[in-house]
């Protein structure tokens, strides 16, 4: 068994097993995220475990990697949390080893870049780092993380700030890390970029978290609590609004960011107008 | 009738806010902020039996208002908990 340390998000994910972490690094993107320096580490991913996959009472089930595979998300007697994706291997999850997530043998290297970012969500969440379905902009030094369903257009947004804001870049397309830590409220790139693969180990503080809505003209206003909260929520991983101490802890988190970083709702054209619209609310 | 069992207040950013789940098979949730009458009466009426007149006791026992506007108050804090399901007879 052979070990190799991540630097994610501010931790350090350490992966262990045989067959399956070689394939984690045939993964493209993720060797960027290898420690270049000693690391403390946070936790462990335990890949080509033994562990078995027992009967659980599920709670939540969908479809990933663009529907080709079905996942199905409970507990067990215990308490303990398990992902079974379909054929194509499981995840177990004990809140009494809370640094520690098992995975079993995976072939699929789409199937396991998955697995990996359902390894991190599981133990980052309750160290205060949560990956955000998001696109995220950064300018002069500063971070906005666009918000919003499938479609709606966050990738276009931020391309269009780096198009027509000076000194805009993409820091990550897809599912960038959102963490609560001792220097603050910071978001990081990560190994899940989506379709663009933007791959950045950088972080930066948040200036402003933005939700989208295609609308016929450009407008923002900042959101008060419950709006932010329901704002933010459904672009954290959607297992954890499903199970009641995931949710608690979540919910703490959550409150945290939007009682430190403002929160917009934004109708919009996909035109420059509206990357100037919010860059001009958010950064000034 | 009674409060839900299952209702769960948190407190989120100085609010504090209620979660409702979607229904299974959908990422909806609904959140309703409770402001401080209807945090009072959640957390006297919260694991009992009540009935109007007990809700109304509350109000007129902590706030300085009139009975009709107590009650006013209650049955509105009433209709919208049965909407939302956290209110059951």
């Amino acid at each position: 068994m052979t070990e190799r340390l991540l630097s994610i998000g501010g931790l350090g994910m350490a992966l262990s097993g045989g067959d399956t972490l070689r394939r984690a690094f045939m993964i493209e993107g993720m060797e960027v995220f290898l420690c270049q320096k000693p690391t403390p580490r946070d936790f462990e991913v335990r890949l080509d475990s033994a562990v078995g996959l027992p009967q659980f009472r599920q709670l939540y089930d969908f479809d990933f990697v663009d529907g080709l595979y079905r996942c199905r998300f409970g507990v067990d007697g215990e308490g303990v949390y398990y992902y079974d994706f379909g054929n194509a291997g499981w995840l177990r999850y004990d809140l009494r080893e809370p640094d520690v997530v098992e995975i079993s043998p995976v072939a699929d290297l789409s199937v396991l870049r998955f697995v990996l970012w359902t390894a991190y969500a599981m133990a980052g969440l309750r160290r205060g780092a949560v990956p955000i379905h998001s696109s995220v902009v950064v300018c002069d030094g500063r971070a906005v993380m666009c918000l919003g369903e499938s479609g709606t257009g966050k990738s276009t947004h931020t391309r269009l700030w780096c198009e027509h804001v000076e000194g805009s870049s993409l820091l990550n397309d897809d599912s960038p890390i959102l963490r609560f830590g001792e220097d603050g409220i910071r978001v990081y790139g990560s190994p899940w970029s989506g379709k663009t693969p933007c791959f950045c180990t950088e972080s930066y503080p948040v200036a402003g978290l933005l939700r989208l809505e295609q609308r016929p003209a450009n407008s923002i206003r900042r959101l008060g609590v419950v709006e932010a909260f329901t704002a933010l929520q459904p672009s954290c991983p959607p297992s954890m609004a499903r199970e009641e101490r995931l949710l608690d802890v979540l919910v703490a988190f959550i409150s945290k960011i939007i009682e430190h970083v403002p929160v917009y709702r934004m109708g919009c054209l996909p035109d420059a107008g509206a990357a100037r619209l919010s860059h001009d609310t958010i950064i000034g | 009738m009674k409060i839900h069992e299952k209702m769960k207040v948190r407190e989120v950013a100085g609010e504090n806010i209620v979660l409702m789940q979607g229904p299974r098979g959908t990422d909806m949730s609904r959140v309703v902020a409770l402001n401080s009458t209807a945090l009072l009466l959640y957390q006297r009426l919260l694991g009992r039996d009540f009935e109007m007149d007990d809700a109304v006791r509350v109000l007129l026992d902590e706030y300085e208002v009139d009975e009709p506007a107590a009650r006013k108050d209650v049955e509105n804090w009433v209709a919208e908990m049965k909407k939302n399901g956290l209110i059951i007879e």
